[in-house]
């Protein structure tokens, strides 16, 4: 085993031969993988009674706080288009949730290169579940350009090929679902 | 269901050559007839059965939280269970191990890359113990995932076949936020454990996952967390029958483990000086709202020589603390291990695990003060976290966030002010409701 030193970085995971069959192999049964049963868990019910909020603004930077405390490393809100078409629901707000990722989860087909989508799902999942549970829609939204929307909210820029470069992470970072919601929020990252 | 009693099942007094009765520190001992733990009559399902009486089985099954992010992370207090993360991700895994083994020349290897994965995925420790019959949960009593389930075709099997059959269990396990935890007995508290304990959910029901993609056998449920964290070394077992980590002190969780027949290497207890230190300190004990900790010796339970907690007084203050916390976690609060990732922390569970064992006592005492002196004797922070503040009195509304203008209906209490934060109910206040065992 390689001595690393408290300052040499990253861990580079070299002297392991199992790493990348933990990053690069794709399951063999997509149900091993926790992907699957969170994304396709249904969304439940809005809690009849609406909780008692602060201004928008105080309850946007809750809504960072928490989403940081779920794991998100950046978080931003976007005013979504009432009439665009990935929005029927016309709701306001979409709230855009950003993890780090060593690596790129569209090329990492591996559990281990998959773990930035499944961190974003955690969040999502627990955050859309508990402004719900504050008494508002919250709807996970998969197919949204998320990049794009993350830009607007002033997480980033995005690159040539649309990705989103952020200042403390450069390229890699991993956009989470899109929360889109009717909480009142204030717009900004 | 009733459990099935082999003539291997049964009782087991010294070991035998196979499984030699197993080292677990020096905070427990097996010194006696040893019967296996049967799941069933565990807490949790022996209330869900109804037998705790009535306000635990209407806590447990019939109460809705009154705070929205309880009813998200929280077992059981959900408006609607499809919210409740570990509800989703605990469920009966359906995902089949790979017919293409990866093969493993090096045990060795592979325990440091399931440690790497594992840490990975969002565990704070991952230890490996070797299975030993002791450690499960008695034959025929089913599988005990809780807030989900697990299935597989081993449930016939003794301890000793599955011992044998699968020789390793993992540990991984989540750590609570050090700062939220400081408001125990208030709702802050519980985000610290509740929302580390959704996570740890998610992690090992990956973990399960990965193992299977290995091409190997990974089973929920069989063994019981307290006797694989101290025989993994993950902690030793506290006076508040907690395991008490390393690194996080009595912060951490004990989920159910995961038993594989994956070739690893298994680590072994340590010592970090638990042993010596609760002798003296009884924080814990004197501190516990419902004198659930002994503050006297260890005892002899079921052939196991260790500090005994009363869980049935500890457990029945829940139903009526429901409105103001859901987990009590003073315990771990108080416990002068419990304490922030760092350098110093560091170097004082060294210096008790390197100080030989006649001069322990010393610096026990000298560490103990250093903690009465600068953590006090209870913890009584005043904590705020996103609109929650510890300094509100339980059952009243203010609204304390800084620079808020909303119109809120329910504030109207006086203006909080002071860093000590409101824990009730005190012993006194306890002792009214809790029936305590003679």
């Amino acid at each position: 085993m390689a001595i690393r030193l408290p300052w040499s970085g990253k861990d580079t995971h070299k002297d392991d031969p199992f790493w990348d069959f933990f990053v690069n192999t794709p399951a063999a049964d997509p149900t091993n993988s926790v992907i699957e049963l969170i994304r396709n868990a249904p969304a439940g019910n809005i809690f009849p009674t609406k909780a008692e909020l602060h201004t928008p603004e105080i309850t946007s930077s809750h809504v960072k706080g928490m989403a940081q405390y779920f794991g998100a490393e950046m978080t931003g809100i976007a005013k979504l288009d009432a009439d665009a078409p990935s929005n029927p629901d016309q709701l306001p707000f979409a709230i855009l949730c950003a993890v780090h990722a060593d690596y790129d989860p569209r090329e990492a087909k591996g559990i281990g290169g998959q773990m930035p989508v499944q961190n974003g799902l955690f969040i999502t999942f627990v955050l859309s579940s508990w402004v719900r549970e504050l008494g508002f829609r919250a709807t996970v939204v998969r197919d949204a350009n998320t990049d794009a929307l993350a830009a607007r909210a002033g997480l980033g820029t995005l690159n040539g090929s649309g990705r989103l470069v952020t200042r403390e992470f450069g390229a890699g970072v991993y956009v989470a679902d899109a929360i889109y919601t009717d909480l009142p929020l204030a717009a900004g990252g | 269901m009733s459990k099935v009693e082999t003539p291997e099942s049964k009782t087991r007094t010294n070991g035998h050559a196979e499984f030699p009765i197993p080292y677990l520190g020096r905070t427990v001992r097996i010194v006696g007839k040893f019967e296996n733990v049967d799941m069933n009559q565990s807490p949790h399902p022996k209330n869900q059965r109804g037998e705790l009486g009535k306000p635990l089985f209407n806590w447990y099954h019939n109460t809705v939280s009154k705070d929205p992010l309880t009813r998200v992370s929280a077992p059981n207090h959900f408006a609607d269970r499809r919210h409740f993360l570990s509800t989703v991700v605990n469920q009966a895994a359906k995902g089949k191990i790979n017919p293409k083994k990866v093969p493993v020349n090096d045990p060795a290897a592979m325990a440091r890359h399931i440690k790497a994965v594992a840490r990975y995925v969002g565990a704070d420790i991952v230890r490996i113990a070797d299975a030993h019959p002791n450690f499960l949960y008695a034959a025929g009593g089913g599988r005990y995932v809780q807030d989900g389930t697990a299935k597989d075709e081993y449930s016939s099997y003794t301890p000793e076949q599955m011992s044998r059959k699968f020789p390793y269990i993992i540990m991984a396990t989540t750590a609570w936020d050090y700062n939220k935890l400081q408001a125990h007995r208030h709702l802050i508290g519980d985000a610290a454990y509740h929302i580390s304990q959704i996570k740890g959910n998610m992690i090992l029901k990956a973990l399960e996952g990965y193992i299977k993609e290995l091409g190997y056998t990974a089973l929920r449920g069989v063994a019981v967390p307290q006797a694989v964290g101290v025989a993994s070394g993950v902690g030793e077992l506290g006076r508040n029958g907690l395991v008490i980590s390393k690194e996080y002190g009595a912060r951490v969780h004990m989920p159910d483990p995961i038993m594989t027949d994956l070739p690893l290497v298994g680590d072994q207890p340590i010592d970090i000086g638990v042993d010596d230190f609760c002798k003296v300190c009884r924080k814990c004990a004197n501190t516990c709202p419902t004198n659930s900790i002994p503050v006297g010796d260890k005892v002899v339970h079921n052939g196991v020589e260790k500090y005994k907690i009363n869980w049935l007084t500890c457990y029945k203050l829940r139903p009526y603390v429901h409105d103001h916390w859901g987990s009590c976690l003073t315990c771990a609060t108080v416990c002068p291990y419990t304490k922030p990732k760092t350098w110093w922390h560091n170097m004082a569970t060294s210096s008790l695990h390197y100080c030989p064992y006649v001069l322990r006592p010393v610096l026990v005492k000298f560490l103990k003060w250093i903690d009465d002196r600068f953590w006090g004797l209870v913890r009584n922070a005043r904590v705020t976290w996103l609109g929650y503040d510890s300094g509100v009195k339980p059952g009243e509304h203010a609204c304390t966030v800084a620079g808020c203008n909303a119109s809120h209906e329910k504030a109207g209490a006086k203006a909080v002010t002071g860093s000590v934060g409101y824990y009730a109910p005190l012993k006194e206040n306890t002792n009214r409701f809790v029936k305590r065992e003679p």
